[in-house]
């Protein structure tokens, strides 16, 4: 079980290194910059993560990375309508950021190959722990993305969507979003594609006092795609923020969300979704930082598998010794629908603080025998039945997001999900 | 939090060094020299008399241990243990000790009042010698009104006494210490030792292969229910020990045991390594019970010295229909690695651990358990309650699987951590792997302090704020007492007081 081994590179740790050294003279940034990505490469140089690093213990990186795509600079993706209808669309199409910027009131937006240049984005490009190999992979080969700053006190009346589409090849991105004191906005981070791509997707989102933002992230990549994210977000004085989660799609995926209250009042509500099918992995792992007393979260993840589908939800909320009056609150619940599925999950609560309310609850089952008999004796047959209670499940989640125009807009992509996979 | 400050004021003066069982026993010893090596090994070996295959079986585990790492996942510090600074093995020697207890120091005899020890198991304990064993039993069948319990008390290394040893073999229950029965029932030992927890375990588990010094063993034969309850004393009494016990239990078809597990140590600046494995298997429709009341020395109000308790338990639920249950008082021990667990691979077999883990001045507790679902109707039921104060740090840590096979595995699991004061942490980190679409899990987990309206409900009826504590933290493990035997549940709430004295008066 201990015992030592000599680890020997895999072809996709060799692939990576390779891929380093022929595009670094490409990669933009300054010497601050470039330090990083040194740094970055050197890590994956010691080796991608394995299950007997506790952080990816049911997604085993190593073994699951079986190979790396080249990077196809022709590769073009098709353009693709946003999830809301009449969003400001942001695209980053195969890695590249565009030039073309919307002209929106009180919002600045920049490419951030630029910020790489100039270096400076570089602060917040360091990585948040030893085990951050989403976060080590993208400082390697990260160049675009954008930098969207949005003022004080803007209220946007439409969403603005990231679109992160791919077309095979490799693409690293970052999206850093700075929310102004008392803003408000919603931000779809759309993660879609066509080819067998590597992707790696860091997104960073820095809530100023009292900010308020729903952010919505819709992954959908080919079941051909291994797809590794990383959500990142710092939530000051009463800022609220409401992260939704879709994953419906990806042959390996792997998102991260880490947050942390470092401010009074804070409220973090996170609401997921992994609709898995066929022979995929999809891995969502959550940290979540309790810092400061008085603030509050909440957590409720569905997960419905199907097929020979592995899925993970790993969420880990630290409570710090100052943070008293911690509220958090987290559940994660599985219908496993199909003998060959798998599920594994981990609710972790580290609690250093003596005036808190934490709990975690966890289930995983199959769909409720008596639910379906109640269905199917009104003249519904099985199929249906089960197909109701399954999306009754996840669409319940959903629902709670409290904005018609979203909520229609993410029924629609499941329902879709639902007609391919029955 | 202000109502509750008067309690952690007192809690964090609990002079931790009050550890009531600190006393050490001057017997002489007999010792090995220190370090480990394949010659300590085969000394060990010899001073039991052991066939050859049981000293080849512990040199092989010898060599793979060579070969492993120390575990560094669970959520506990320690400084790098010198495992050639260690004695492997310490016997009481055979010249005589005292052979009264009027000859025995009478500070030790109120420690064991206080404990409620009967006298003639105070005898034992204290190492006074009897030659009539049969006399022992006698008195100790007086002392016990509730009902009789065998003891076999291990000091150190070795098994000093086992009694009622002939009672329980006219039920053809075989009661005896491992190195007895590696002697005396070399077939079954074979069969059974290690089938459970092989050698290549785990790093502890194998450093236990192959220097285990003693233990108990419990066969009861097909359809024998266990006349009395049996019951093991651990007592670590020579400084600079490892203490490495062996149990092993066997309960054959229909068979019924309750086995209950105490132990203390004596009050040390350095700390002392235990690391224990125990092995349960259960037969077709066969039933185990396993209590642990764990009083090992905590260490000092500044964290130095106690007992690092690194410990393999696990439990076989081989034949169908039959079932585990493990129930665990944790007070003790500056260290505790200790996940007992259940295989449940026999059809319709069933597991089950409650557990109290309390964790006061400097310990660290990274505890739990492992229901492994293999078979066909298997379920598992999982209460755990920490209690973390001082500066100690409590973690639940549990794993809950079926396999591919394991249709309709049912598992329920509780975890509640209470903290008091805050200076110490409360971890819960559950796994759950579910592989079979007919699984049914449910984890639930709360942390919280006790809270305002719960102390001010029972303080408005004018029970004063201790006792108000008192009865909320009694409630709060009330689940867990329930399941430990009558003798076992006084001691252990005994024990939850000790620990926490101050808070719940």
């Amino acid at each position: 079980m201990n015992i030592h081994t000599t680890p020997q590179r895999t072809p996709a740790e060799t692939a990576l290194i390779d891929a380093f050294s022929d595009r670094l003279s490409l990669l933009p940034g300054d010497g601050t910059v470039m330090l990083k990505r040194d740094d970055a490469i050197e890590a994956i140089k010691s080796g991608l993560p394995t299950r007997r690093i506790e952080s990816w213990h049911y997604t085993d990186l190593r073994r699951l990375l079986t190979s790396v795509p080249d990077f196809d600079t022709a590769a073009a993706p098709k353009a693709i309508a946003p999830v809301v209808e009449g969003s400001a669309v942001l695209p980053v199409l195969n890695g590249v950021s565009s030039a073309k910027m919307p002209e929106i009131e009180g919002i600045a937006v920049q490419r951030l190959s630029e910020k790489l240049t100039d270096g400076s984005i570089a602060p917040g490009l360091d990585l948040y722990g030893a085990d951050d190999a989403i976060g080590a992979l993208n400082m390697a080969f990260v160049a675009d993305g954008y930098f969207v700053d949005i003022a004080d006190g803007t209220e946007l009346d439409k969403p603005i969507e990231l679109q992160n589409l791919q077309a095979g090849g490799q693409t690293h991105v970052r999206l850093s979003v700075r929310v102004g004191v008392g803003a408000k906005a919603v931000i779809v981070e759309r993660q879609a594609g066509e080819g067998a791509a590597l992707v790696s997707s860091v997104s960073q989102l820095l809530l100023d006092e009292g900010a308020e933002v729903m952010w919505l992230i819709v992954q959908e990549q080919p079941d051909t795609a291994t797809h590794l994210a990383q959500f990142k977000a710092h939530l000051g004085k009463n800022a609220k923020l409401t992260l939704f989660v879709m994953n419906a799609g990806g042959k390996l995926v792997r998102q991260e969300i880490v947050v942390r209250t470092t401010g009074e009042g804070a409220d973090f509500t996170l609401r997921g979704i992994n609709l898995l099918a066929g022979d995929t992995h999809t891995d969502v792992t959550m940290v979540l930082d309790h810092a400061v007393p008085h603030t509050a979260s909440t957590e409720v993840i569905r997960n419905v598998v199907t097929g020979r589908a592995r899925g993970v939800f790993q969420g880990r909320i630290n409570v710090h010794q100052y943070a008293q009056k911690t509220n958090a609150k987290m559940a994660c619940n599985t219908l496993l629908l199909s003998d060959d599925g798998e599920f594994s999950t981990k609710p972790e609560l580290e609690i250093f603080a003596d005036d808190v309310v934490c709990g975690h609850g966890a289930t995983v089952t199959e769909i409720d025998h008596s639910h379906l008999f109640y269905l199917m004796a009104r003249g519904i047959d099985e199929k249906a039945a089960r197909g109701l209670l399954v999306k009754a499940f996840v669409a319940e989640v959903i629902e709670e997001l409290d904005d018609e125009a979203i909520v229609e807009a993410l029924e629609t992509r499941l329902d879709g999900w639902f007609a391919a996979h029955g | 939090m202000p109502a509750v400050q008067d309690t952690i004021d007192r809690v964090r003066k609990i002079d931790v060094d009050q550890y009531k069982y600190g006393f050490q026993t001057e017997i002489a010893m007999d010792k090995a020299p220190k370090g480990l090596s394949e010659d300590i090994i085969r000394f060990i070996s010899a001073k039991k008399d052991e066939p050859s295959w049981m000293l080849e079986w512990r040199l092989e585990a010898y060599r793979r241990w060579v070969t492993l790492d120390e575990p560094k996942w669970a959520r506990v510090h320690y400084p790098k243990i010198d495992f050639q600074d260690l004695y492997y093995y310490a016997a009481p020697k055979s010249t005589p000790g005292p052979t009264s207890l009027s000859d025995v120091d009478p500070e030790l005899l109120r420690v064991y009042e206080k404990l409620g020890i009967p006298l003639r198991e105070q005898e034992i304990l204290a190492g006074v010698q009897k030659t009539d064993a049969s006399e022992l039993e006698e008195a100790s069948d007086n002392v016990y009104k509730s009902g009789r319990v065998a003891v076999d008390a291990v000091f150190d290394s070795v098994s000093v006494v086992t009694t009622f040893k002939k009672e329980l073999a006219q039920a053809g229950v075989i009661f005896c210490s491992i190195s007895e029965a590696i002697r005396e029932h070399p077939d079954l030992v074979k069969k059974y030792l290690g089938s459970v927890v092989p050698t290549s375990d785990n790093f502890y588990a194998t450093l236990n292969s192959a220097v285990f010094t003693d233990g108990s063993f419990v066969f009861v034969p097909k359809g024998v229910r266990c006349p009395m309850e049996l019951s093991t004393y651990f007592r670590m009494n020579e400084k600079n020990t490892g203490q490495f016990e062996r149990t092993l239990i066997i309960a054959e078809e229909g068979a019924y045991v309750s086995y209950l597990e105490g132990c203390t140590a004596p009050q040390r600046d350095e700390n002392q390594l235990h690391a224990a494995v125990v092995e349960l298997i259960a037969l077709d429709d066969a039933e185990i019970k396993y209590s642990t009341v764990q009083n090992w020395y905590p260490g000092d109000a500044e964290g130095k010295g106690g007992i690092y308790n690194f410990v393999t338990k696990r439990g076989d639920c081989r034949g169908h229909r039959s079932k585990i249950s493990w129930t665990q008082v944790e007070t003790g021990s500056a260290i505790t690695w200790k996940y007992p667990s259940c295989i449940l691979r026999g059809d319709d077999s069933s597991g089950e651990f409650y557990s109290i883990a309390v964790s006061n001045g400097y310990q660290q507790v990274d505890s739990g358990t492992k229901m492994i679902h293999l078979g066909k109707n298997t379920s598992s039921r999982i209460i755990s309650k920490g209690i973390a104060a001082g500066f100690s740090q409590n973690t639940y840590r549990g794993q809950v699987s079926a396999h591919r096979k394991a249709t309709n595995a049912r598992n329920f699991t509780n975890c509640d951590s209470l903290l008091i004061g805050d200076q110490c942490g409360a971890h819960t980190v559950p796994y759950m792997e579910a592989k079979n679409a007919t699984a049914q899990f449910e984890h639930e987990a709360t942390t919280s302090k006790i809270s305002e309206d719960q102390k001010f409900y029972v303080m408005q009826r004018g029970i004063p704020e201790e006792e108000a504590i008192a009865l909320i933290v009694n409630g709060f493990v009330k689940d867990v007492i329930q399941q430990l035997p009558m003798e076992f549940a006084v001691e252990a709430q005994k024990l939850i007081g000790i620990s926490l004295e101050g808070s719940v008066g």
